[in-house]
């Protein structure tokens, strides 16, 4: 989604990024993102809270009006959650038991079996 | 003065991937894109005159490839891998199991966090925002940064021209 805002922006259109990964986001450089601290799969508000969805976007849209320069990052004030333990969880295999382990192992070869039978991606 | 806890900090996910993926026996690990410059392009209107594209990772529901719904386990047989468009005057049924969100604290029952198309129509009748393009767009993710950069962001500019978008919101799921 970087790399399309890139393009995007750099053929004169505006844009304006709603995420949730801020490093990979950052790392690859944008013109502009609002950035949630929230788990990964609500860039744009938590879930059934119609007023931080609504929230989520006017801090995006007011990122993309009043943006001075690119690479500019404003973090939403919402939190998740107060207890901030949900951080330590994703993809932390020092939280998973030998067969979770096993069984993630499985489950990515699966994937990358699925991937390889359509032509040219990767 | 007391300070949060240490990991009350935005998750390192290039860091915690690279670690997990050499755990569980891969040693090739994937690189993610990286510049030090970003491009930049002022809005050439306010936002109440501005006519915004919506981009999307989420995918359309594909019936036949398997569980999609909300706690779905990571489902690639539900990726695309074309850019695709639909009407943004519709209620459009999105998923995304097809991509890597937390499972384990998050659900994926509500689309609106992460397709905020109900709250940019809000946004246009409150007048905050001048209009949305007639439609809006999906973006595959197939961890390529070639054919990202050579074949599907073209694609989209070309759709958001087509569209006379002044400006774009884009959504990761």
């Amino acid at each position: 989604m970087s790399l399309v805002a890139r393009h995007l922006e750099a053929n004169g259109l505006p844009t304006v990024i709603m995420g949730c990964a801020r490093d990979i986001v950052e790392h690859c450089g944008v013109p502009r993102f609002l950035f949630s601290d929230f788990p990964l799969g609500n860039s744009a508000g938590r879930p059934f809270d119609v007023e931080s969805q609504r929230l989520t976007l006017e801090l995006a849209l007011r990122v993309l009006e009043s943006a001075p320069a690119a690479r500019t990052t404003v973090q939403s004030p919402l939190r998740w959650r107060e207890d901030a333990s949900w951080k330590l969880d994703f993809s932390n295999l020092d939280r998973l038991t030998p067969e979770e382990i096993a069984e993630k192992r499985r489950e990515f070869d699966a994937v990358k079996e699925v991937i390889k039978t359509k032509p040219g991606r990767s | 003065m007391t300070f949060v806890a240490d990991h009350d900090v935005p998750i390192p996910y290039m860091q915690r991937t690279r670690d997990y993926y050499l755990k569980l026996g891969y040693d090739n690990p994937y690189r993610w894109a990286y510049f030090t410059d970003a491009p930049f392009t002022p809005m050439a209107r306010p936002l109440a005159e501005t006519r915004l594209a919506l981009i999307t990772t989420a995918a359309p529901y594909q019936p036949g490839v398997g569980d999609q719904g909300p706690g779905a386990r990571y489902n690639a047989a539900a990726k695309f891998y074309t850019v695709y468009s639909d009407s943004t005057d519709s209620v459009p049924d999105l998923r995304i199991s097809h991509v890597g969100y937390d499972r384990k604290h998050t659900t994926a029952e509500d689309p609106n966090t992460w397709f905020p198309l109900a709250r940019l129509h809000e946004a246009v009748k409150a007048g905050r925002l001048g209009a949305l393009t007639p439609r809006f767009h999906g973006s595959p993710t197939n961890r390529s940064h070639r054919v990202t950069t050579e074949t599907d962001a073209p694609e989209l500019l070309r759709r958001c021209r087509e569209d006379a978008a002044d400006a774009v919101l884009l959504v990761p799921s």
